[in-house]
């Protein structure tokens, strides 16, 4: 099944959520670990997945929003209350706009920073704005800043997602599931 | 009439006998070189740099070349890099602040190309560098450009973890253009 239903996610929005969950804890973790380790060699390496894998994150991400644009979403299931349903609509349009936002501020910081860099070790990135070291420390606080947001957004929306599975047993989870659709 | 003679030899001698001494432009003048960071080039400059030449295209074998380089002004346009390059690991500006190129041997290829053989002073190695360069020069002004490759491992430039080449490369590239008005 390719395309969404009232009930149901489709292959391709199933393959984008995991992946790009998949890719975004990856992320962190490169992030946190590449940001903190010595100046080193391995550090310049390390940076270089971090950047490679967010510019990955942000092609996805754009291909996703495009899909889920062209797509319905299945409903939420009946009696789920008003606030639970804005806090859903809310949270994951905080998480589209992260996955947007997040790479963005990232090659805004590698582009005033001018550190030379290919994504993957093969296609030059070019640069947003202009060197300048001021530029670089705003965006790297914007960046870290958002990093902050992802996370808190990140709990409520693994917490809501086991929440109705575990205390509301309905299959909002267990629809995003492969092969569990229904 | 001796005397007018040896007066007349000694004036059509003096084009040839005299090497022309060469002071540089420095705004004019431009000192690169390009590592690379991650398989990507990642060019520098050195912004003080100065080269006084004593060189006659006609009779190079009497040429003479003195460059001196200020290792702080490396600049790779970059702030993070810039203060990383300044390190022990690096180029060390604080125990090593100048580097220089000396050469008193040139020879011509061909044509206006040449070869100057000489010793490169930098991060208190000195090794024996040949270094080709073509000059071009009209009345009072004159241009030294050329090109070579260097390891930067023979200068310890990069210690410890960095003499690994899969980051930063070993070989860095210098290239220079240097405008010359002849002096005096």
């Amino acid at each position: 099944m390719l395309r969404n239903d009232t009930d149901s996610w489709g292959t391709p929005a199933k393959f984008f959520h995991w992946v790009m969950a998949a890719l975004i804890l990856a992320q962190i973790a490169l992030g946190l670990v590449a940001g903190n380790w010595p100046l080193s060699p391995l550090k310049l390496t390390l940076f270089v997945w971090h950047k490679s894998l967010g510019m990955l994150i942000l092609a996805l991400a754009a291909l996703r929003i495009g899909w889920r644009l062209g797509n319905l979403a299945p409903a939420l299931p009946d009696g789920t209350a008003p606030w639970e349903r804005r806090a859903a609509q809310a949270s994951h349009f905080l998480l589209y706009a992260l996955m947007i936002s997040l790479p963005l501020s990232g090659w805004v910081v590698n582009s005033a920073a001018n550190v030379p860099f290919q994504i993957f070790w093969a296609i030059p990135l070019p640069a947003i704005v202009a060197p300048d070291k001021a530029t670089a420390d705003l965006a790297a606080l914007a960046h870290l800043s958002l990093f902050i947001l992802l996370s808190a957004v990140l709990v409520a929306h693994i917490g809501a997602a086991l929440r109705h599975h575990f205390v509301k047993r309905n299959d909002v989870l267990a629809r995003m599931l492969p092969g569990l659709g229904r | 009439m001796r005397i007018a003679a040896f007066v007349l030899l000694l004036a059509a001698a003096i084009p040839f006998a005299q090497a022309a001494d060469w002071k540089m432009d420095p705004p004019a003048s431009r000192l690169e070189f390009v590592a690379s960071f991650e398989k990507t080039a990642a060019p520098g400059v050195f912004k003080d740099f100065d080269a006084r030449i004593r060189f006659d295209a006609g009779k190079p074998e009497g040429g003479q070349i003195d460059v001196t380089i200020r290792t702080a002004s490396a600049d790779m346009s970059s702030a993070d890099i810039n203060k990383a390059i300044g390190g022990p690991e690096w180029f060390d500006f604080a125990r090593y602040p100048q580097a220089a190129f000396h050469a008193a041997e040139i020879r011509r290829v061909d044509g206006n190309r040449f070869v100057a053989r000489g010793t490169l002073s930098l991060k208190g190695v000195q090794q024996a560098v040949e270094v080709p360069f073509v000059w071009t020069d009209a009345a009072d002004a004159a241009t030294m450009e050329g090109e070579l490759t260097l390891q930067r491992a023979a200068f310890g430039i990069g210690t410890g973890e960095w003499t690994a080449t899969n980051v930063i490369g070993a070989d860095v590239k210098i290239r220079f253009r240097l405008k010359l008005r002849k002096a005096g």
